[in-house]
C-alpha cells in the first residue's frame, strides 16, 4: 500500500458517509413525493444521526453493542477492501461476516423481538449471499479476475454482456437496502412498523452506528454495481444510482411478501438468471467479446 | 532415530499403547501413561515431517514378512465381520463379508509380485499424519476425563474404558498406515481395521441405538471395501500392479484406469460418508463424544477424502474428475441445507462435516494446482474446528444434561469459558480471516475457472451451500449468546484435562489461521507440487494470491480484533444505562422477562429458536436427496465408459 492509497483510503472513509446521508435523504424526499407528501429537508439524515448521538447510551445488554461495533467496522472494511481494490470475494465474505454480526447482535440479547427480527435476517442473507458471489464469478469469468482493480481496467463494459446478471444483483440489492417488497427482517424506513425486528432493542448512540453503517453499506453495494460500466466511470455511476431510484420506485409500489417466496425468488430467479448469462457468455459466445 | 523407526512408531506404537491400556485396567495408571504416549506421537509425527520436508519423499519397504502378517489379519478380521453379520442376524452385513472372504483371498493369494515400494510417504502423508497424531492425540487425551464422567453419568459398573481406549488409540495407528501405504493390499488392511475400530467404538454404550448404529457403520463401510476389493482385483488384471503409484501415473488414461480410480473413489465416498452414505455417520454420534470428534475430525472421514486426494493426479481433466466435482458440490450443498433444520446439535455438526468433506472431495474433482490446495488446507482446518467443536458440544452435554441446541439458551452467561470457546469454534468454521474459510475460497476461486463443461453448476452449488452454512451456525451462536436478564452465576466445573485440550484446539485454529501464509506457502503448495500439481498460491507482499484474486490475512486479522476483540473487551453498561427489555406491553418483572399482556395475565417471556422444518424436513427431502445421489453416483461410473 502506498501514500495515495491511504490518502485514497482516509478519502473514502470520510466521504462514504456524506454521500450514503445525502443518498439517504434523497430516498427520503422522493418517498414522500411519491406518497404525496412534502418529505423532510435533505439533510435529514444528518440531523436524526446528530440526534441520536446526543441522547443517553441505554441497552438492555452490553452484547447488542458490542455487535453493534462489530456491524460497523466489518463494513467499513469491505467498503476499505473494495476502495483499495482488493478481492470481490474476500468483501462478500467479509460483508457477510458484517451481516451476521448485525443478527447476532439482536441474538444477544433475549427479546422475542428482536429474535423474529434475526431469523428473518439470517433468511435474507440466505437469499441473497448466493446472488453476490455468483455475480462476483460472472464478473470473473468476462474480466479473468476478482480484482476489484483488474475489473476497474476492463475496457469493455461488462453491461453488455451481463445484463441477466444486473437484473440478478438488483434483486439481492433490494434484499440488502431493506426496501419492499424483500424488507423481510425490518424495513429502512421506520414509517411501517413500531417494533423494528433486529433493531428493537437498540437506541441512541447505538442506533446511530447502525445508522452510520448503513450509509457505508449502501455506498459499497451501489459501488459494487457501478462495476458493471467502468470506462468511463460516470456511466456506471449514472447505472447505480438509475438502480438506486428504481429501488425507491419499487419499495413505493409494493408491498412486504413473505420470506418463503423472497427465498424463492433469490435462489431460483436470482442465481438461475445469473447461471442463464453465464451459459450464454461462455457457451454461445453472444457476450460480444470486443 | 531414523526416518523409518519414526514410521514404525506412528503405526505400531498405537497398537502396542493400545494394547497396554487394555491390560492396564487402573485409571490413575492410564492417565500419565496415555498422556505420555500422546508426546510421543506429536513428537513423532513432527519429527517425521521435518524429515520428509528437509529430505524429500520418504520410500520404505519392510521385509516380505510382513505380507503374510497382512495376509492372515486381512482374512482374521473378514472372518471376524462376518462372525459379526451371523451373530446379529444381520443379512447384509453376512453377503458383504461374505463376499470379502471369497474374492480377497482370491486375489491376493496368486499375487507374488515384490511391490515396490510398500510405504510411500510424501508431504500429502506428512501433513496427514501431523492431522491424525497431533488432534487424535489430543482427543484421546481429552477422553481421559470425558470417559471418567460418563461412566459416572451412565452407571457404568465394572468399566470398559480398557475397551475403549484400546480401539481409541489403535484407531491412531490404523490412520497413519493408511496414509502412508502405497500397496493397495497394505491400504486395505488398514482401511479394514479403520472399519473395525469404528464399529467397536459406536457400539461402545451397548443401547439399543448404538448397536443398531454401530451395525449401520459396518454394513456402510463394507459396502465400500468391497468396492475397493474389486477395484484392486480390476488393477491387477489389467495393469498388474498394487501400487497406488503406479496407477496413477501409469500415464495412459483409458477406460479400464477410470473404471478401478472411480471403483476407489467410491470407496472414498463411504467412509467419507457422502450421500447417500450419510446415515452411518448421523448414527454415528450416539456413541461418546471422543468417538464423534475422532470420527469427524481427523480419522476415519480424513480417509475417505484422503484416498480421493491421493487418486486425483490419475485422473486429472476427464470426465471422471468433472463428475466427482458435482457430486461433491452436490453434496456440499445438500447437508448444508438440511443442516439448517436440525436441533440436534451433534447432528447439526455431522451434517457440516459431510458438507465440508463434499467440499474437499468437489476441489479434489476439479483438480487443479489451486483446487488441490485448497482441499489440503480444508482437511488440516476443518479437522481443528471441527474436533474442537464436537468436545464442546460434548462437553456442554456432561454439564448441562443435552445436545440440543434449544437447551443452549443463554449458555454464555452459565457456562462463559466452554461458550467462549464455541464461538471461537464456530466463528472459525464460518467467517473469514479463518482458515476454514479461506480454504473454502480458494475453493470458490479454483471452481470459478472454466476446467470443466459444468464448472458454472459446481460454483452454483458451492455460493448456495455456503450460504446456508452462515444460516445454521449463526442462529446456533444466537441460541449460545442470548442473555436473559435473571442469569444466574456461572456454574461451569472445569475439568483440567479436558478444558487444556479445548484451549490447544482453540489457540491452534485461530493460530493456525494467523500463520497461513508460511502454512501455504511452506508446507501446502510444496505438497501439492510433489504430487504433481503446479502452485495453486504465491505471495504478493503479505497476501497470499491465487492467479486471479487475493487474500489479505493480517489486515483482516487487525479488522477482526477492531471489530469484536476491542469492543468485546472495552464495552460496558453502567447500571444507569442498563434498560429493560421491550415487550410490547407493561413489563412486571423485569429480571424475570414478565409483562402484562392484552387480557390482562402475567406473561412469561419464553424465545425459541427457528428451524423452518415446513422447508427444510430432513425425511422429507431425504428421497429426493439419496435419489439424486445415486444419480450422481450412477453418472460417475457411466462418465468413465464415455
Amino acid at each position: 500500500m502506498n501514500g495515495s492509497d491511504i490518502l485514497m483510503a482516509l478519502a473514502a472513509l470520510a466521504l462514504a458517509p456524506l454521500i450514503g446521508g445525502i443518498l439517504r435523504g434523497l430516498d427520503r424526499i422522493l418517498t414522500a413525493r411519491m406518497q404525496g407528501r412534502i418529505g423532510p429537508p435533505l439533510w435529514q439524515p444528518f440531523y436524526d444521526f446528530i440526534k441520536l448521538c446526543a441522547k443517553s447510551k441505554k441497552a438492555s445488554h452490553r452484547g447488542p453493542v458490542v455487535w453493534a461495533w462489530a456491524y460497523l467496522v466489518l463494513t467499513v472494511t469491505a467498503w476499505l477492501l473494495f476502495v483499495l481494490r482488493q478481492d470481490l470475494l474476500i468483501l462478500l465474505f467479509i460483508l457477510a461476516f458484517a451481516g451476521a454480526s448485525l443478527a447476532l447482535g439482536a441474538f444477544s440479547v433475549r427479546s422475542p423481538y428482536a429474535h423474529f427480527g434475526a431469523y428473518r435476517e439470517l433468511l435474507q442473507m440466505l437469499a441473497y449471499e448466493p446472488i453476490l458471489l455468483l455475480a462476483a464469478v460472472a464478473i470473473f469469468l468476462k474480466t479473468g479476475s476478482f480484482m476489484v482493480g483488474d475489473v476497474l481496467g476492463f475496457e469493455q463494459p461488462l453491461l453488455i454482456s451481463l445484463p441477466l446478471t444486473l437484473v440478478a444483483v438488483l434483486i439481492a440489492l433490494g434484499i440488502k437496502m431493506r426496501k419492499s417488497p424483500f424488507d423481510i427482517a425490518a424495513s429502512e424506513h421506520a414509517h411501517q412498523e413500531l417494533v423494528r425486528g433486529v433493531y428493537t432493542e437498540y437506541s441512541g448512540p447505538t442506533l446511530a452506528l447502525i445508522e452510520l453503517t448503513h450509509w457505508y453499506e449502501l455506498v459499497l453495494v451501489l459501488g459494487i454495481i457501478s462495476l458493471f460500466w467502468v470506462i468511463p466511470l460516470w456511466v456506471g455511476i449514472i447505472i447505480a444510482l438509475s438502480c438506486y431510484f428504481l429501488e425507491i420506485l419499487i419499495d413505493n409500489i409494493t408491498a412486504r411478501l413473505r420470506w418463503s417466496w423472497m427465498l424463492t425468488v433469490g435462489w431460483s430467479l436470482g442465481v438461475g438468471l445469473i447461471l442463464l448469462n453465464i451459459v450464454i457468455v461462455e457457451f454461445f459466445g453472444l457476450g460480444l467479446r470486443l | 532415530m531414523t526416518a523409518e523407526t519414526l514410521v514404525g512408531v506412528l503405526v505400531l506404537l498405537p497398537f502396542i499403547v493400545g494394547g497396554l491400556s487394555f491390560l492396564i485396567r487402573s485409571e490413575g495408571l492410564r492417565k500419565p501413561f496415555v498422556i505420555a504416549f500422546s508426546l510421543v506421537m506429536i513428537i513423532a509425527s513432527l519429527w517425521l515431517f521435518l524429515e520428509v520436508y528437509n529430505y524429500g519423499t520418504l520410500v520404505s519397504n519392510p521385509s516380505p514378512v510382513w505380507e503374510y502378517l497382512i495376509f492372515a489379519v486381512d482374512c482374521l478380521l473378514i472372518g471376524y465381520f462376518l462372525y459379526v453379520g451371523i451373530t446379529n442376524k444381520h443379512y447384509l452385513i453376512i453377503l458383504l463379508a461374505a463376499f470379502q472372504s471369497v474374492s480377497f483371498p482370491l486375489i491376493s493369494l496368486p499375487f507374488h509380485k515384490q511391490v515396490k515400494p510398500v510405504l510411500y510417504i510424501d508431504l500429502l502423508s506428512v501433513i496427514m499424519c501431523l492431522v491424525i497424531s497431533l488432534i487424535g492425540s489430543l482427543i484421546v487425551v481429552f477422553a481421559l476425563d470425558y470417559m471418567r464422567n460418563h461412566e459416572v453419568h451412565h452407571r457404568v459398573n465394572p468399566s470398559r474404558q480398557h475397551i475403549f481406549f484400546f480401539f481409541l488409540i489403535s484407531f491412531l495407528g490404523a490412520m497413519n498406515g493408511l496414509v502412508f501405504a502405497n500397496s493397495l493390499f497394505w491400504l486395505f488392511l488398514f482401511w479394514e481395521i479403520t472399519t473395525l475400530c469404528c464399529y467397536h467404538l459406536i457400539r461402545h454404550d451397548l443401547t439399543e441405538e448404538a448397536l443398531g448404529a454401530s451395525l449401520r457403520a459396518l454394513w456402510m463401510n463394507l459396502a465400500g471395501a468391497v468396492a475397493l476389493i474389486i477395484g484392486i482385483g480390476l488393477s491387477l488384471h489389467n495393469f498388474d500392479t498394487v501400487v497406488i503409484q503406479e496407477l496413477i501415473s501409469s500415464g495412459v488414461v483409458g477406460p479400464a484406469l477410470l473404471l478401478t480410480l472411480a471403483l476407489f473413489c467410491f470407496t472414498g465416498f463411504t467412509k467419507a460418508a457422502q450421500v447417500p452414505w450419510q446415515g452411518w455417520l448421523l448414527g454415528a454420534m450416539v456413541a461418546p463424544t471422543p468417538v464423534s470428534a475422532l470420527l469427524h475430525s481427523s480419522t476415519m472421514v480424513k480417509a475417505g477424502v484422503y484416498l480421493v486426494l491421493r487418486l486425483a493426479p490419475g485422473f486429472v481433466e476427464t470426465q471422471l474428475s468433472a463428475a466427482i466435482a458435482i457430486f461433491g458440490a452436490f453434496v456440499f450443498m445438500v447437508t448444508s441445507v438440511l443442516a439448517i433444520g436440525q436441533s440436534n446439535a451433534k447432528r447439526v455438526l455431522a451434517y457440516s462435516t459431510i458438507a465440508n468433506l463434499g467440499l474437499i472431495i468437489c476441489c479434489a474433482g476439479i483438480n487443479t494446482g489451486l483446487a488441490i490446495a485448497a482441499a489440503m488446507v480444508l482437511i488440516v482446518f476443518h479437522a481443528i474446528s471441527k474436533g474442537l467443536l464436537f468436545l464442546v458440544v460434548g462437553t456442554i452435554e456432561q454439564q448441562v444434561g443435552s445436545r440440543d441446541i434449544e437447551d443452549m439458551e443463554g449458555l454464555i452467561t452459565k457456562l462463559p469459558v466452554l461458550s467462549g470457546i464455541a464461538l471461537v469454534g464456530m466463528i472459525s468454521m464460518l467467517f473469514l480471516p479463518f482458515g476454514v474459510v479461506f480454504g473454502k475460497w480458494a475453493g470458490i476461486q479454483a471452481a470459478s475457472e472454466p476446467v470443466t463443461t459444468w464448472f458454472f453448476l459446481i460454483v452454483a452449488m458451492l455460493v448456495m451451500g455456503s450460504a446456508s452454512t452462515l444460516v445454521y451456525y449463526a442462529k446456533w451462536m444466537g441460541r449460545l449468546i442470548s442473555c436473559a436478564p435473571d442469569s444466574s452465576g456461572s456454574s461451569e466445573v472445569k475439568a483440567p484435562l479436558a478444558y487444556g485440550t479445548l484451549m490447544a484446539l482453540a489457540v491452534l485454529a485461530v493460530g493456525l489461521s494467523f500463520l497461513v501464509v508460511p502454512l501455504v506457502v511452506n508446507v501446502i503448495d510444496p505438497a501439492a507440487v510433489a504430487v504433481g500439481y503446479e502452485e495453486g498460491f504465491k505471495v504478493v507482499g503479505t497476501a497470499l494470491a491465487t492467479p486471479w484474486g487475493a487474500f489479505p490475512v493480517w489486515p483482516l486479522f487487525v479488522a477482526v480484533v477492531l471489530a469484536l476483540v476491542i469492543p468485546a473487551l472495552v464495552v460496558r453498561l453502567k447500571p444507569a444505562e442498563v434498560s429493560a427489555v421491550y415487550m410490547c406491553g407493561v413489563n412486571v418483572d423485569e429480571r424475570h422477562l414478565v409483562f402484562r399482556s392484552a387480557v390482562d395475565g402475567h406473561v412469561q417471556v419464553e424465545t425459541g429458536g427457528t428451524y423452518w422444518t415446513q422447508w427444510f424436513d430432513e425425511l422429507s427431502l431425504n428421497k429426493w436427496i439419496n435419489a439424486a445421489g445415486i444419480v450422481l453416483l450412477a453418472v460417475l461410473f457411466v462418465g468413465v465408459v464415455l
